[in-house]
């Protein structure tokens, strides 16, 4: 498993010459991953009787390439019509949609192309110089520590999203009791079901996403005739190839704050089941904390964006380490990869570096080469891209319903799945009315599940005893870090205020 | 007459809508404790932990709201729910299109057919009747390039109904 210069650079140009599997597996992936329903993971799903007749080393670009493209591509909806492509891009529009509203779509646009693209590239790099290491956090989380990163998540998820913490809570942990929502795992007892055998499996995650983002959205929006404001408007009417441009420089400017952001990303991606909406959610809250206007933040603010959108490209070499180097797979689209491989006899894991160095090494080399290319695909296309946001409503509600309705049809193919969306329609057109945060219920929708399957494995191990939650060396020193990272924002920011007080008596 | 009506006072903020998550979150909570009472208790205790946090949390809530209507600060309006109220007929009729629309699907008339006639008629009732020409054109184009590029390009397996069963004979 050693890393040489030598083999990374023949990996990176042999890459370079599958530019024809490369180029349409990211116009496809930019396309999926901005249509809410159709994630990297379903398509490759849709797409696997394709897959499965490839050769395993281009069926694994395809892959990747359709993969890291879909997540830059998720973050178009949020900045522009408030819709995220996929869960990984919920925190993007806290930002991303108030830049859209005041007529700078276009610079967003940009800014997140660039941060997407940087911040996915270095973390590539980073991840195959620094594999053997990261692998090992994967290794140190057990159940009560992953139990801790799901609680932490979902409060800090909370805490940001609604800008009343108590309200943000209550959306979060609602959010929870959604997910847990379906038949016991290892009982098999319904819970919470109402009767419905289509939730016997559990809440449905894409019908959960089209519900809270999609359908609330589009009955918020008929109120105007625009999403853009008047001056919006004037803006948006006047820009030219000069707002990409404006964007490009002040992502750039910001390369220290692209860097960091984007290893959170990458350190999360490495932890199985985090996933990228936990990552953008804790780049967001660190950037925010460590800001020195953390005020400007959810009011279009560059740092507000580029965080959330650096992190959530950063996750998606991260979900490569544990697959390929412990089999263990980082989320649902590297669990894919490895069915696939798996039937083309290749067995994922540290052998795997020895005995076929081009597939253990090639999704990183692919991601590099995909990441390199789409820039140059994508940037030159905000400006065209922006001009969505000028669509009026009347036309823009309708299309956005019927379309995002049936993507919730589309995983399962159960037309239970649509009303579902509606129903999770009303529930976040209220939350949305009211300052509970869409993304807050959604986040604890997918990481319910989750919780509750380590919680299980925890007490199964300790013969029932609940204390098992604070057993853990590692675990308790994450409690604490969780509610340091609870408090600390309230702590700073009474700080400032005191600070600002005492200028102003001074002056 | 009342000395003090030329004064105004304060408008009180309504926060009756901002009581129906947490309400909502309750009944969930607690129907979902009751199909969980005979299973074991490994299986019982991650709902109980997060549910009764939840609990914890609304009943803040509701302390923190009994306080804000003692003060006269608040009052249980359901206030931005429904605002503006203009909008209340056209955002009912939405919904219900919305729910004919899957009604329909599930009823045979197949993904291009229904989705044509829920974009003309929703975006009809939305531009209140103006520019039916456009209307009708992006609807067409809109829901025969859905079916090009889901049923077409993706085969989706997207409910099929007469267009999508006559495009496949003919095809």
């Amino acid at each position: 498993m050693e890393f040489s210069w030598g083999l990374f650079a023949e990996q990176f140009a042999r890459t370079f010459t599958f530019w024809w599997v490369i180029v349409p597996s990211i116009l496809l992936g930019l396309i999926v991953g901005a249509i809410p329903g159709f994630s990297a993971a379903n398509t490759i799903i849709i797409l696997l009787p394709l897959t499965l007749a490839m050769d395993p080393e281009i069926g694994m670009i395809f892959m990747v390439a359709l993969y890291a493209s879909s997540r830059l591509g998720a973050g178009i909806p949020a900045i522009l019509v408030n819709i995220p492509g996929t869960a990984g891009a919920a925190a993007t529009p806290l930002d991303g949609y108030p830049m859209t509203k005041q007529g700078r779509g276009q610079q967003a646009l940009a800014i997140s192309f660039v941060c997407s693209t940087f911040g996915g590239l270095l973390t590539t790099i980073i991840a195959l110089l620094a594999m053997p290491w990261l692998s090992q956090v994967a290794y140190q989380l057990h159940s009560v520590e992953m139990i801790v990163v799901m609680i932490f998540g979902i409060s800090l998820i909370a805490s940001i999203a609604a800008r009343d913490t108590l309200k943000g809570l209550i959306a979060g942990f609602f959010g929870l009791m959604i997910g847990y929502i379906g038949a016991d795992v290892v009982y098999e007892t319904p819970r919470g079901t109402f009767g419905f055998l289509e939730l016997y499996d559990g809440v449905p995650l894409i019908p959960a996403l089209v519900g809270l983002f999609a359908i609330s959205e589009a009955f918020s929006v008929i109120e105007a005739e625009s999403i853009l404001s008047e001056h919006g408007r004037y803006l948006m009417r006047k820009s030219g190839w000069g707002e990409t441009l404006e964007g490009v420089r002040l992502a750039f400017s910001r390369w220290w704050h692209i860097i960091w952001t984007s290893i959170i990303g990458l350190i999360i991606g490495v932890v199985p089941g985090a996933g990228a909406a936990i990552a953008a959610f804790v780049a967001y809250q660190q950037s925010r904390t460590f800001s020195k206007t953390p005020e400007k933040y959810g009011t279009g603010h560059i740092e507000g964006l580029i965080a959330p959108e650096s992190a959530n490209n950063g996750v998606t070499s991260g979900t490569l380490i544990p697959l390929l180097v412990i089999g263990v797979p980082g989320g649902a689209t590297a669990a894919i990869m490895a069915v696939v491989l798996q039937y083309h006899g290749v067995t994922v894991g540290p052998d795997l570096f020895l005995t076929q160095p081009n597939l253990a090494y090639g999704p990183f080399t692919t991601m590099a080469v995909t990441y390199a290319m789409m820039i140059l695909i994508i940037l030159p296309l905000a400006r065209y891209m922006s001009r969505i946001a000028v669509v009026s409503t009347v036309y823009m509600a309708p299309i956005i319903i019927s379309f995002t309705l049936v993507g919730s049809f589309v995983p399962r193919g159960y037309v239970f799945d649509m009303y579902l969306a509606l129903a999770f329609g009303v529930i976040g057109y209220i939350a949305r009315k009211t300052g509970y945060h869409v993304a807050a219920i959604l986040i604890g929708v997918i990481l319910g599940p989750l919780l509750e399957q380590y919680f299980q494995r925890a007490l199964r191990i300790a013969e029932g005893d609940l204390m098992v939650i604070f057993s853990s060396k590692l675990g308790n020193v994450m409690w604490v870090f969780m509610l340091i990272s609870l408090v600390l924002p309230f702590v700073l920011d009474w700080w400032r205020r005191r600070q600002k007080e005492r200028q102003a008596e001074n002056a | 007459m009342d000395e003090h009506s030329g004064r105004q006072r304060p408008e009180r903020k309504s926060i009756g809508g901002d009581l129906i998550i947490p309400v909502a979150a309750l009944a969930l909570t607690v129907y979902y404790f009751t199909t969980i009472i005979d299973v074991p208790w490994t299986a019982q205790v991650s709902a109980f932990f997060i549910g009764t946090i939840l609990i914890l949390l609304i009943i803040a809530l509701f302390i923190r709201t009994a306080f804000a209507l003692r003060r006269g600060e608040v009052s249980l309006r359901l206030g931005r729910i429904i605002e503006p109220v203009s909008f209340i007929p056209k955002r009912i009729v939405l919904l219900v299109l919305t729910l004919s629309y899957i009604l329909f699907i599930l009823w045979g008339a197949g993904f291009t057919l229904t989705t044509f006639a829920f974009l003309a008629l929703a975006m009809l009732l939305l531009s209140e009747g103006r520019k039916k020409r456009l209307i009708l054109v992006l609807s067409t184009v809109l829901a025969i390039g859905g079916w090009l590029l889901f049923i077409v390009a993706f085969e989706t397996r997207f409910p099929a109904g007469p267009f999508e069963w006559l495009m496949k004979g003919m095809f």
